[in-house]
């Protein structure tokens, strides 16, 4: 086997289905669905969905936490279930959740446990350590127990344990969730310019930030209800989608919008409702076309507070392709399978 | 807040608290069942150290020699005492871990409020297990009788007891919000009490026991209790035994109070409150 | 061509040699159980009190036997199993139950525990296989019983002044060695029970309770009834318990001392084959229900 054409990850028509409720109410939900997506090594690629879509799933399953109930996965060429100390070694994992790591120790005593646990000994052991402290701007802090750091250091240090063993393949779950704007800034900038570009490491990212998957990825996949809905650059969906605009009106409250779909000219809708403000995206080929009529049936339920004619981002190329917002909780939404 | 507001909010808890006991009916069986399971070891060491069921050596230290009655006895009162401490310490834990705890103490509703209302669920709960376990206990040949006339003053020395007994487990209660961890202390104070308080067996057989154990209310009680059921006695002095304990437990339940007020300032001060 | 930092060929860790292996298997054994002690002592009180509490638990018992007998020495017991003395029968009976707890409970909620940190996902993505961190578990729960044993003995010699035979010593721990390993069988049964039942808890209890009763910890197995000898036979602590005494205080068990060692023997493989495959059902098992990280 050519080890260099290798593709870094391969995954060919996962299936997940999860067991929810008890007894004769159980019912079984499809998690993932058929994914099938291939990472050439150094390629930095992004799965963008809304919550519930089935990203953490898929991540789980390709570093060996979860068992599919169909398709393969296999990394650099090895499959990942049937030799999975194998591709164990080859995978860094980052994983989303405030408690992943051990409070109660330090950040140096965090990664000296699971050096050990990697196969790493001694002084190159020190050495790597030492290394990724520096790195990662933790030197002040090496020392002092988990619990007090906030929640920006603590996810260097789990990126820290995730390259800790030099892996060819990084699995990076929603990085930058729930951080302040200038650590997310960081561990981008860190995926980016360090990981990806400087040291040449595949990876694969998930999140549910446009502007993230925008800003870093070669290559995005959509996912969604469980479903790879496409996979292009960033610039490629852009393009694809031309001639479109995105009509954007803000509203009190949250008035009826669904009859908005069906006024002509109107391709997709979707709205999300935060903070007492219901945010309505209309994509149609010219905005301008549908705004009156929208306006007209959107004056009866509710005042509205503001609008916008926008060239469509990724966010909107999203909500074209899949129909859903990426702001949206799609966990109820998995197809139940009879 | 009015006492009608209060009564309401220590319903409430006493609700929340049984309806969560109940999502696990598995613990209620275990619960039921096992703690009986517990005194076997006591019936076979006496077996074999003795060779009947009946010792002389006992009887000249607790009146009687029927050592697997006094273990009985022992094992409904210690049951009874400790789901209280058992109760109140393990759902505050779980307060904290659900993340609820911080939300508790930034209500208008004074955290003891909570704890009485905790207190009494497990009370509730755990005089049904232990009506359950008594009257199992009293169809085994081990010559226990329970009669209106013996259940009376019982019960009121079991009351008097809980009182005292929840003073002291109100203040640990502050402990579990200061110590967090408090899974291994419940069990270390339960060994003490087994050490110090004659619940299976005769404290005078020691010195020190002896003297620590006279502290304890549960010595109080469970002589007086053993002294109804076991020896038949009509009089133990039950008046006596009452002041004592209503004296103990005037110390423990101001003492206990003063102490989780305390204890909870302090972990508000300290911003641990919600640290699980 | 990569540049990822200091020490890049000294930390690849892609081999497969048996030797790297087994090291590598034993470094990440050893760095579990350090890694338990340093969590152990963030609590430093809990700690001093884990190793006063064998000491309470255990006086109560012996006190009891004591007002049983009126004093130390029971001729019934002699008639039973040819030793007087109490005492020493029973602090070794609490000894030995002391490691059975320890499977139960220390190693029974290893798992759980990590399930409780967050930290099992990332331990489980480990290239270690799965059942080495539970070796890892289990040695820093076995050096935390032997400290428990030591204060226990310490306080019982000072106290009562434990009479048993020296020599004996040897053979004990000959047989403590064999018994921790068919333990480590068991643990490793109650590790993944709790990772399956999120109540484990009970099991535990449960187990813990009826092999309470069916154990010789404070009575010789002759006072069981028949069926509950046999159960207890099942259980290496049994013989455990009753070859520590035989060596010790001179118990006469009713089998060879060599009949001893051979069941336990064949118990260690059994409890530990045993242990092995339930761990690995119940391992892939959450990895396919997707339970792993849930609490």
């Amino acid at each position: 086997m050519n080890e260099e054409r290798t593709p870094a990850l391969e995954v060919q028509s996962v299936v997940k289905n999860f067991r929810r409720g008890r007894g004769l109410k159980k019912k079984i939900t499809r998690a993932v669905d058929g994914a099938t997506l291939t990472l050439p090594r150094g390629e930095l690629f992004g799965l963008l969905g809304p919550n519930g879509a089935g990203k953490t799933t898929l991540v789980r399953c390709i570093a060996t936490l979860l068992i599919p109930d169909a398709g393969t996965i296999k990394v650099l060429g090895h499959d990942a279930f049937k030799d999975s100390l194998y591709c164990r070694q080859r995978i860094g994992l980052l994983t989303s959740g405030e408690r992943t790591l051990y409070w109660k120790l330090s950040a140096r005593d965090n990664l000296n446990f699971f050096a050990a646990l990697y196969g790493l000994t001694g002084k190159a052991r020190e050495k790597r350590i030492d290394y990724l402290i520096e790195l990662l701007g933790l030197k002040d802090v090496e020392r002092e127990r988990l619990e007090r750091y906030s929640s920006g250091m603590k996810q260097k240090v789990s990126l820290a344990r995730a390259i800790l063993h030099n892996p060819d393949l990084i699995l990076l779950d929603e990085p930058s969730l729930g951080l302040d704007p200038q650590f997310a800034r960081f561990i981008r900038q860190f995926i980016k310019e360090e990981l990806n570009q400087k040291q040449g490491k595949t990876i694969l990212l998930t999140t549910h930030y446009m502007d993230e998957a925008d800003e870093l990825c070669q290559r995005i996949a959509f996912i969604n209800k469980g479903k790879i809905v496409n996979v292009k650059t960033p610039e490629q969906y852009k393009r694809d989608i031309p001639h479109t605009e995105v009509l954007e009106i803000r509203l009190q409250g949250q008035p009826e919008v669904a009859p908005i779909q069906t006024l002509p000219g109107v391709e997709r809708i979707a709205s999300e409702f935060k903070d007492g403000v219901t945010t309505l995206k209309v994509v149609a080929p010219r905005a301008e076309a549908v705004l009156s009529e929208a306006i007209e049936h959107l004056r009866k339920g509710g005042r509205i507070l503001g609008i916008d004619i926008k060239q469509p981002t990724l966010e909107d190329v999203f909500l074209y392709e899949t129909g859903t917002s990426l702001g949206a909780d799609t966990s109820e939404q998995k197809p139940e399978v009879q | 807040m009015s006492f009608a507001a209060t009564a309401y909010v220590i319903r409430a808890e006493m609700v929340k608290t049984i309806r969560i006991y109940f999502s696990y009916p598995v613990i209620i069986v275990f619960w039921a069942v096992f703690p009986v399971l517990w005194v076997f070891p006591f019936l076979f060491q006496g077996k074999a150290l003795v060779g009947s069921g009946s010792s002389a050596a006992f009887e000249q230290l607790t009146g009687s020699g029927n050592y697997m009655a006094f273990i009985l006895i022992g094992a409904m009162v210690s049951n009874f005492v400790f789901s209280g401490l058992w109760g109140v310490g393990n759902s505050l834990r779980e307060e904290t871990y659900w993340g609820t705890m911080e939300y508790i103490i930034a209500s208008p509703t004074h955290p003891l409020v909570i704890l009485i209302g905790k207190t009494l669920a497990e009370a509730s709960i755990t005089t049904c297990i232990v009506v359950m376990q008594a009257t199992v206990i009293s169809f085994l040949p081990f010559g226990i009788e329970f009669t209106v006339a013996k259940v009376l003053p019982v019960l009121l020395l079991v009351g008097l007891l809980m009182l005292g007994f929840y003073g002291f487990a109100i203040a640990f209660a502050g402990f579990t919000l200061l110590i967090k961890e408090v899974h291994g202390w419940v069990h270390t104070l339960e060994w003490a009490f087994f050490l110090f308080s004659p619940i299976r067996y005769p404290v005078q057989v020691n010195v020190i026991t002896a003297f620590v154990s006279k502290l304890i209310p549960l010595t109080w009680a469970l002589v007086a209790i053993r002294g109804i059921i076991l020896l038949n006695q009509r009089d133990v002095g039950i008046w006596k035994i009452s002041g004592i304990l209503l004296g103990m437990d005037a110390v423990l339940l101001v003492g206990g109070y003063l102490t989780f007020v305390a204890l909870e300032r302090k972990t508000r001060r300290d911003g641990t409150v919600g640290m699980h | 061509m990569t540049n990822d930092g200091p020490g890049q060929s000294a930390i690849d860790t892609r081999h497969s040699s048996l030797p790297w292996r087994l090291r590598h298997y034993a470094n990440a054994v050893w760095a579990e159980n350090i890694k338990e002690w340093k969590l152990e002592l963030t609590y430093p009180l809990d700690f001093v009190r884990s190793l006063i509490d064998p000491v309470v638990y255990l006086l109560p018992y012996v006190l009891y036997g004591v007002a049983l007998v009126g004093g130390r020495f029971s001729p019934n017991l002699h008639k039973l199993v040819g030793t007087t003395d109490i005492v020493s029968f029973i602090t070794i009976g609490y000894v030995f139950i002391g490691f059975l707890n320890m499977a139960l409970w220390a190693m029974g909620f290893s798992l759980r525990k990590e399930q409780m940190y967050g930290t099992l996902e990332a331990v489980f993505a480990a290239p270690v296989p799965r059942w080495i961190f539970t070796m890892g578990m289990s040695m820093h729960s076995i050096l935390h019983q032997f400290l428990m044993i030591v204060v226990q003995l310490v306080f019982i010699l000072a106290v009562f002044s434990l009479k048993v035979n020296p020599l004996g010593l040897l053979p004990a721990l000959a047989m403590i060695g064999l018994m921790l390993i068919a333990l480590y069988g068991i643990g490793m049964i109650m590790a993944s029970a709790t990772l399956l039942f999120k109540q484990g808890w009970l099991i535990s209890e449960a187990l813990g309770s009826l092999l309470m009763v069916v154990t010789p910890i404070a009575y010789p197995l002759a006072v069981l009834p028949v069926f509950m000898q046999k159960a207890a036979l099942m259980v290496p602590t049994t013989y455990g318990i009753m070859t520590a005494r035989h060596f010790l205080i001179g118990e006469q068990m009713g089998f060879s001392v060599g009949t001893a060692f051979l069941r336990v023997a064949v118990l260690c493989v059994v409890w530990v084959v045993f242990g092995l495959a339930v761990f690995a059902v119940i391992d892939r098992y959450t990895r396919r229900s997707g339970t792993l990280s849930h609490y």
